[in-house]
Protein backbone atom coordinates (compact mmCIF):
# COMPACT_ATOMS: atom_id res chain seq x y z
CA UNK A 1 0.00 0.00 0.00
CA UNK A 2 1.29 3.56 -0.56
CA UNK A 3 1.59 5.51 2.35
CA UNK A 4 0.14 8.63 2.31
CA UNK A 5 2.94 10.99 3.12
CA UNK A 6 4.73 11.88 -0.30
CA UNK A 7 8.17 11.39 -0.49
CA UNK A 8 10.34 14.66 -0.56
CA UNK A 9 12.17 14.77 -3.97
CA UNK A 10 15.49 13.84 -4.07
CA UNK A 11 17.86 13.47 -7.19
CA UNK A 12 15.27 15.95 -9.39
CA UNK A 13 16.64 18.87 -7.20
CA UNK A 14 20.25 17.80 -5.67
CA UNK A 15 22.47 19.80 -7.33
CA UNK A 16 25.38 17.73 -9.04
CA UNK A 17 28.81 18.84 -8.28
CA UNK A 18 32.34 17.05 -9.53
CA UNK A 19 32.57 14.04 -6.85
CA UNK A 20 29.19 12.66 -7.65
CA UNK A 21 29.37 12.76 -11.25
CA UNK A 22 32.67 11.47 -11.21
CA UNK A 23 30.88 8.45 -8.80
CA UNK A 24 28.23 8.00 -11.25
CA UNK A 25 30.32 8.33 -14.73
CA UNK A 26 32.83 5.36 -12.57
CA UNK A 27 29.83 3.54 -12.83
CA UNK A 28 28.13 3.95 -15.97
CA UNK A 29 32.03 3.39 -17.32
CA UNK A 30 32.24 0.29 -15.35
CA UNK A 31 29.25 -1.65 -16.87
CA UNK A 32 30.05 0.15 -20.36
CA UNK A 33 33.65 -1.40 -20.23
CA UNK A 34 32.04 -5.09 -19.57
CA UNK A 35 30.02 -5.18 -22.53
CA UNK A 36 32.33 -3.78 -24.69
CA UNK A 37 35.24 -6.17 -23.20
CA UNK A 38 31.93 -9.03 -24.57
CA UNK A 39 32.04 -6.89 -28.00
CA UNK A 40 35.94 -7.52 -28.28
CA UNK A 41 35.46 -10.93 -27.40
CA UNK A 42 32.81 -11.38 -30.11
CA UNK A 43 34.83 -9.46 -32.52
CA UNK A 44 37.97 -11.51 -31.74
CA UNK A 45 36.08 -14.80 -32.76
CA UNK A 46 34.26 -13.54 -35.73
CA UNK A 47 38.11 -13.75 -37.23
CA UNK A 48 37.90 -17.16 -37.16
CA UNK A 49 35.02 -17.06 -39.61
CA UNK A 50 37.51 -15.74 -42.75
CA UNK A 51 38.68 -12.55 -44.35
CA UNK A 52 35.31 -11.63 -45.49
CA UNK A 53 34.24 -11.01 -41.84
CA UNK A 54 37.13 -9.03 -41.25
CA UNK A 55 36.41 -6.74 -44.14
CA UNK A 56 33.10 -5.91 -42.86
CA UNK A 57 34.48 -5.52 -39.35
CA UNK A 58 37.35 -3.62 -40.91
CA UNK A 59 34.92 -1.45 -42.72
CA UNK A 60 32.81 -0.54 -39.66
CA UNK A 61 35.55 0.40 -37.30
CA UNK A 62 37.10 2.90 -40.16
CA UNK A 63 33.73 4.84 -41.18
CA UNK A 64 32.66 8.19 -38.38
CA UNK A 65 30.70 5.88 -36.45
CA UNK A 66 33.20 2.97 -36.29
CA UNK A 67 35.82 6.10 -35.55
CA UNK A 68 33.54 7.34 -32.83
CA UNK A 69 32.43 4.50 -30.88
CA UNK A 70 36.49 3.40 -30.73
CA UNK A 71 37.01 6.69 -29.37
CA UNK A 72 34.50 6.61 -26.97
CA UNK A 73 35.89 3.21 -25.68
CA UNK A 74 38.86 4.43 -25.13
CA UNK A 75 38.10 7.27 -22.70
CA UNK A 76 35.54 5.01 -21.14
CA UNK A 77 38.69 2.54 -20.25
CA UNK A 78 40.91 5.64 -19.74
CA UNK A 79 38.45 7.12 -17.21
CA UNK A 80 37.66 3.88 -15.73
CA UNK A 81 41.43 3.75 -14.85
CA UNK A 82 41.79 7.31 -13.53
CA UNK A 83 38.57 7.07 -11.51
CA UNK A 84 39.96 3.64 -9.61
CA UNK A 85 43.08 5.28 -9.13
CA UNK A 86 41.66 8.73 -7.22
CA UNK A 87 39.30 5.45 -5.25
CA UNK A 88 42.17 3.45 -4.46
CA UNK A 89 43.58 6.67 -3.00
CA UNK A 90 40.43 7.32 -0.87
CA UNK A 91 40.58 3.87 0.15
CA UNK A 92 43.87 4.42 1.98
CA UNK A 93 42.41 7.24 3.70
CA UNK A 94 43.83 10.47 1.60
CA UNK A 95 41.92 12.86 -0.46
CA UNK A 96 39.01 13.56 1.55
CA UNK A 97 39.10 17.09 2.30
CA UNK A 98 36.53 19.27 -0.13
CA UNK A 99 39.11 20.89 -2.15
CA UNK A 100 41.38 17.87 -2.49
CA UNK A 101 38.41 15.71 -4.02
CA UNK A 102 37.62 18.57 -6.58
CA UNK A 103 40.91 18.70 -7.86
CA UNK A 104 41.56 14.47 -8.13
CA UNK A 105 37.74 14.66 -9.33
CA UNK A 106 38.83 16.89 -11.96
CA UNK A 107 42.23 15.92 -12.92
CA UNK A 108 39.98 12.54 -13.49
CA UNK A 109 37.57 13.94 -15.87
CA UNK A 110 40.42 16.58 -17.84
CA UNK A 111 43.36 13.39 -17.79
CA UNK A 112 40.86 10.92 -18.98
CA UNK A 113 39.69 13.47 -22.33
CA UNK A 114 43.95 14.49 -22.87
CA UNK A 115 44.89 10.97 -22.67
CA UNK A 116 42.19 10.17 -25.22
CA UNK A 117 43.37 12.20 -27.90
CA UNK A 118 47.30 11.54 -27.10
CA UNK A 119 45.87 7.69 -27.83
CA UNK A 120 44.18 8.99 -30.92
CA UNK A 121 47.17 11.15 -32.05
CA UNK A 122 49.33 8.12 -31.41
CA UNK A 123 47.12 5.49 -33.05
CA UNK A 124 47.09 7.93 -36.20
CA UNK A 125 50.63 8.58 -36.98
CA UNK A 126 52.08 5.72 -35.09
CA UNK A 127 50.12 2.83 -35.79
CA UNK B 1 16.03 -1.32 -6.03
CA UNK B 2 16.52 2.35 -7.00
CA UNK B 3 13.53 4.16 -8.04
CA UNK B 4 14.50 7.40 -9.62
CA UNK B 5 11.04 8.96 -10.44
CA UNK B 6 9.20 10.04 -7.45
CA UNK B 7 5.56 7.57 -6.93
CA UNK B 8 2.46 9.11 -8.09
CA UNK B 9 1.54 10.95 -5.03
CA UNK B 10 4.80 12.78 -4.21
CA UNK B 11 4.87 14.44 -7.81
CA UNK B 12 5.48 17.95 -7.57
CA UNK B 13 2.17 20.48 -8.77
CA UNK B 14 2.75 24.20 -9.59
CA UNK B 15 0.63 26.00 -6.84
CA UNK B 16 -0.09 30.00 -5.62
CA UNK B 17 1.64 32.64 -6.70
CA UNK B 18 1.84 35.28 -4.03
CA UNK B 19 2.65 38.55 -5.17
CA UNK B 20 4.78 41.33 -3.69
CA UNK B 21 2.65 44.22 -1.71
CA UNK B 22 5.18 46.05 -0.21
CA UNK B 23 6.24 47.44 -3.64
CA UNK B 24 9.52 46.72 -3.30
CA UNK B 25 12.41 47.36 -6.24
CA UNK B 26 14.40 44.72 -4.91
CA UNK B 27 12.51 41.21 -4.57
CA UNK B 28 13.69 37.92 -5.15
CA UNK B 29 11.44 34.78 -5.44
CA UNK B 30 11.74 31.84 -2.97
CA UNK B 31 9.93 28.75 -4.37
CA UNK B 32 8.87 26.65 -1.59
CA UNK B 33 7.76 22.67 -1.25
CA UNK B 34 4.34 22.87 0.67
CA UNK B 35 2.10 19.30 1.60
CA UNK B 36 -0.77 19.86 3.43
CA UNK B 37 -1.76 16.31 5.14
CA UNK B 38 -5.21 17.36 6.20
CA UNK B 39 -5.83 17.42 2.07
CA UNK B 40 -5.49 14.67 0.15
CA UNK B 41 -3.39 16.50 -3.13
CA UNK B 42 -0.32 15.98 -4.60
CA UNK B 43 2.49 18.55 -2.72
CA UNK B 44 2.99 21.66 -4.80
CA UNK B 45 5.14 24.60 -5.12
CA UNK B 46 4.26 27.82 -4.17
CA UNK B 47 6.58 30.80 -5.34
CA UNK B 48 6.66 34.36 -3.04
CA UNK B 49 7.94 37.59 -4.13
CA UNK B 50 9.84 38.93 -1.06
CA UNK B 51 11.12 42.36 -0.47
CA UNK B 52 15.04 42.04 0.17
CA UNK B 53 15.52 45.60 1.26
CA UNK B 54 14.21 44.79 4.80
CA UNK B 55 15.10 41.16 5.08
CA UNK B 56 18.41 39.90 7.27
CA UNK B 57 21.28 37.48 5.05
CA UNK B 58 20.21 34.18 6.56
CA UNK B 59 17.74 31.58 4.37
CA UNK B 60 15.63 30.82 7.75
CA UNK B 61 15.22 35.12 7.87
CA UNK B 62 13.53 34.61 4.94
CA UNK B 63 11.17 32.09 5.85
CA UNK B 64 10.41 33.33 9.18
CA UNK B 65 9.46 36.57 6.76
CA UNK B 66 7.33 34.64 4.60
CA UNK B 67 5.58 32.94 7.72
CA UNK B 68 5.22 36.45 9.78
CA UNK B 69 4.28 38.57 6.27
CA UNK B 70 2.45 36.86 3.64
CA UNK B 71 1.84 32.82 4.42
CA UNK B 72 1.32 32.26 8.50
CA UNK B 73 0.33 28.52 7.35
CA UNK B 74 4.13 27.48 6.03
CA UNK B 75 5.51 24.86 8.39
CA UNK B 76 8.90 23.87 9.10
CA UNK B 77 11.30 23.38 11.82
CA UNK B 78 13.89 25.82 13.81
CA UNK B 79 14.78 26.49 17.25
CA UNK B 80 18.42 28.13 18.32
CA UNK B 81 19.24 30.04 14.79
CA UNK B 82 22.69 29.81 15.18
CA UNK B 83 23.73 26.29 13.53
CA UNK B 84 23.74 24.39 17.02
CA UNK B 85 20.68 22.55 17.16
CA UNK B 86 20.41 21.42 13.61
CA UNK B 87 16.61 21.59 13.55
CA UNK B 88 16.38 23.44 10.26
CA UNK B 89 18.25 21.18 7.78
CA UNK B 90 16.06 21.81 5.00
CA UNK B 91 17.53 21.67 0.81
CA UNK B 92 17.92 25.15 -0.22
CA UNK B 93 19.41 25.75 -3.93
CA UNK B 94 19.76 22.02 -4.60
CA UNK B 95 22.11 21.50 -1.47
CA UNK B 96 21.56 20.21 2.01
CA UNK B 97 22.44 23.05 5.00
CA UNK B 98 20.65 24.78 7.90
CA UNK B 99 18.71 27.66 6.73
CA UNK B 100 19.79 29.71 9.79
CA UNK B 101 23.54 29.64 8.73
CA UNK B 102 23.27 29.65 4.81
CA UNK B 103 23.36 33.04 3.25
CA UNK B 104 20.24 33.97 0.44
CA UNK B 105 23.37 35.90 -1.26
CA UNK B 106 24.94 32.03 -2.10
CA UNK B 107 22.03 31.12 -3.48
CA UNK B 108 22.06 32.33 -7.78
CA UNK B 109 18.51 33.02 -9.31
CA UNK B 110 15.26 31.75 -7.33
CA UNK B 111 15.49 30.34 -4.36
CA UNK B 112 14.46 26.71 -3.85
CA UNK B 113 13.77 25.16 -0.91
CA UNK B 114 12.83 21.72 -0.36
CA UNK B 115 12.70 19.58 2.82
CA UNK B 116 15.71 17.33 3.29
CA UNK B 117 15.87 14.89 0.20
CA UNK B 118 14.15 10.75 0.07
CA UNK B 119 12.22 11.64 3.73
CA UNK B 120 8.51 11.11 4.01
CA UNK B 121 6.76 14.30 4.42
CA UNK B 122 5.35 15.09 7.39
CA UNK B 123 4.11 18.93 6.54
CA UNK B 124 5.87 21.19 4.13
CA UNK B 125 9.70 21.47 4.95
CA UNK B 126 9.09 18.72 7.57
CA UNK B 127 10.72 15.76 6.93
CA UNK B 128 10.13 12.33 8.82
CA UNK B 129 13.36 11.72 10.35
CA UNK B 130 12.53 8.43 12.81
CA UNK B 131 14.34 5.70 10.50
CA UNK B 132 17.79 7.80 10.78
CA UNK B 133 17.28 7.93 14.86
CA UNK B 134 16.44 4.54 14.78
CA UNK B 135 19.63 3.51 13.01
CA UNK B 136 21.04 6.06 15.91
CA UNK B 137 19.88 4.05 18.34
CA UNK B 138 20.95 0.64 17.00
CA UNK B 139 24.83 1.52 17.28
CA UNK B 140 24.49 2.26 20.70
CA UNK B 141 25.90 6.01 21.01
CA UNK B 142 27.13 5.99 24.81
CA UNK B 143 30.24 4.93 26.72
CA UNK B 144 30.46 1.35 27.37
CA UNK B 145 32.69 -0.22 29.66
CA UNK B 146 33.18 -4.21 30.72
CA UNK B 147 34.15 -3.29 34.17
CA UNK B 148 31.37 -3.45 36.73
CA UNK B 149 33.64 -2.28 40.11
CA UNK B 150 35.14 0.86 38.11
CA UNK B 151 34.26 3.40 40.40
CA UNK B 152 37.49 6.13 39.51
CA UNK B 153 37.08 8.57 36.53
CA UNK B 154 38.39 6.72 33.32
CA UNK B 155 41.29 9.26 32.17
CA UNK B 156 41.68 10.29 28.46
CA UNK B 157 44.85 11.83 26.90
CA UNK B 158 44.74 14.87 25.22
CA UNK B 159 45.95 12.86 22.43
CA UNK B 160 43.01 10.50 22.54
CA UNK B 161 40.69 12.64 23.03
CA UNK B 162 42.15 14.30 19.54
CA UNK B 163 40.72 11.89 18.00
CA UNK B 164 37.43 13.03 18.47
CA UNK B 165 37.65 16.15 16.96
CA UNK B 166 35.50 16.10 14.00
CA UNK B 167 33.23 13.43 15.05
CA UNK B 168 31.67 14.79 18.31
CA UNK B 169 30.93 18.00 17.01
CA UNK B 170 28.07 16.70 15.00
CA UNK B 171 24.63 17.93 16.17
CA UNK B 172 22.66 15.07 13.84
CA UNK B 173 20.54 17.31 11.56
CA UNK B 174 20.80 14.73 8.71
CA UNK B 175 21.63 17.23 6.05
CA UNK B 176 24.60 14.62 5.06
CA UNK B 177 22.28 11.44 5.48
CA UNK B 178 19.92 12.43 2.95
CA UNK B 179 22.10 14.10 0.88
CA UNK B 180 23.14 10.72 -0.13
CA UNK B 181 22.16 9.24 -2.96
CA UNK B 182 23.08 5.17 -1.73
CA UNK B 183 21.16 6.44 1.75
CA UNK B 184 18.03 7.40 -0.29
CA UNK B 185 17.51 3.76 -2.22
CA UNK B 186 19.13 1.85 1.02
CA UNK B 187 17.85 3.66 3.72
CA UNK B 188 16.30 0.60 5.49
CA UNK B 189 19.62 -0.86 5.98
CA UNK B 190 22.93 1.23 5.03
CA UNK B 191 23.24 3.00 7.99
CA UNK B 192 24.10 6.28 6.14
CA UNK B 193 26.76 9.07 6.73
CA UNK B 194 25.89 10.87 9.66
CA UNK B 195 25.41 7.79 11.76
CA UNK B 196 28.04 5.62 10.74
CA UNK B 197 30.41 9.30 11.78
CA UNK B 198 28.47 8.93 15.67
CA UNK B 199 29.56 4.95 15.37
CA UNK B 200 33.10 6.14 14.56
CA UNK B 201 32.72 8.50 17.27
CA UNK B 202 32.63 6.15 19.54
CA UNK B 203 34.86 3.05 17.77
CA UNK B 204 37.87 5.68 18.50
CA UNK B 205 36.94 6.61 21.68
CA UNK B 206 39.42 5.72 23.98
CA UNK B 207 37.60 4.88 26.90
CA UNK B 208 34.76 2.71 25.53
CA UNK B 209 36.06 -1.39 25.35
CA UNK B 210 33.28 -2.45 23.31
CA UNK B 211 35.35 -1.32 20.14
CA UNK B 212 35.93 -4.73 19.14
CA UNK B 213 31.84 -5.67 19.27
CA UNK B 214 31.13 -1.80 17.26
CA UNK B 215 33.01 -3.03 15.05
CA UNK B 216 31.90 -6.02 14.00
CA UNK B 217 28.74 -4.89 14.36
CA UNK B 218 29.29 -1.80 11.56
CA UNK B 219 30.90 -4.29 9.22
CA UNK B 220 28.20 -5.31 7.38
CA UNK B 221 27.84 -5.26 3.10
CA UNK B 222 25.14 -3.27 3.60
CA UNK B 223 25.22 -1.24 6.48
CA UNK B 224 29.08 -0.29 5.81
CA UNK B 225 29.85 -0.97 2.66
CA UNK B 226 26.54 0.77 0.19
CA UNK B 227 29.14 3.98 1.11
CA UNK B 228 30.34 4.48 -2.83
CA UNK B 229 32.64 7.51 -1.56
CA UNK B 230 30.38 9.64 -3.85
CA UNK B 231 30.73 12.35 -1.33
CA UNK B 232 28.04 14.14 -0.90
CA UNK B 233 27.50 13.89 2.89
CA UNK B 234 30.89 16.01 3.17
CA UNK B 235 29.90 18.76 0.78
CA UNK B 236 26.79 19.02 2.19
CA UNK B 237 28.05 19.16 5.81
CA UNK B 238 26.94 22.38 7.19
CA UNK B 239 29.61 21.91 10.71
CA UNK B 240 32.37 21.16 7.74
CA UNK B 241 32.28 17.92 9.26
CA UNK B 242 33.84 14.73 6.84
CA UNK B 243 31.72 11.75 7.17
CA UNK B 244 33.14 10.13 4.26
CA UNK B 245 36.60 10.42 6.06
CA UNK B 246 35.42 8.78 9.02
CA UNK B 247 33.53 5.79 6.88
CA UNK B 248 36.79 5.33 5.17
CA UNK B 249 38.43 4.88 8.58
CA UNK B 250 36.31 2.64 10.02
CA UNK B 251 36.56 0.50 6.74
CA UNK B 252 40.21 0.68 6.96
CA UNK B 253 40.16 -0.61 10.51
CA UNK B 254 38.27 -3.60 9.33
CA UNK B 255 40.71 -4.31 6.47
CA UNK B 256 43.45 -4.05 8.61
CA UNK B 257 41.81 -5.65 12.09
CA UNK B 258 41.94 -9.43 13.22
CA UNK B 259 38.09 -9.53 13.78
Amino acid sequence: MESKEPLSPHIQIYRWHISSLVSISHRITGIVNIIIITLICVWASLLLLGESKYETINFFLNSFIGKFIILGITWSFIFQILSEIRHLIMDLGYGFEPLITKITGLIVICGSIILTIIFYLIGKNFI
Amino acid sequence: MALINLPENSKVQKGKYFKDKTGSENLRKVNIYRWDPSTGENPRIDTYEVDMNNCPSKVLDILNKIKNEIDPTIAYRRSCAHGVCGSCAMNMGGKNGLACTKPHAEIDGDIDIYPLPHLKVKKDLIGDLDGLYKQYQSIEPWLKTNSKSETSEIIQSKKDREKLDGAYECIMCACCSTSCPSYWWNGDKYLGPAVLLQAYRWIVDSRDQERESRLKKVADELKLYRCHTILNCTSACPKGLNPAKAIAEIKKMLATANI
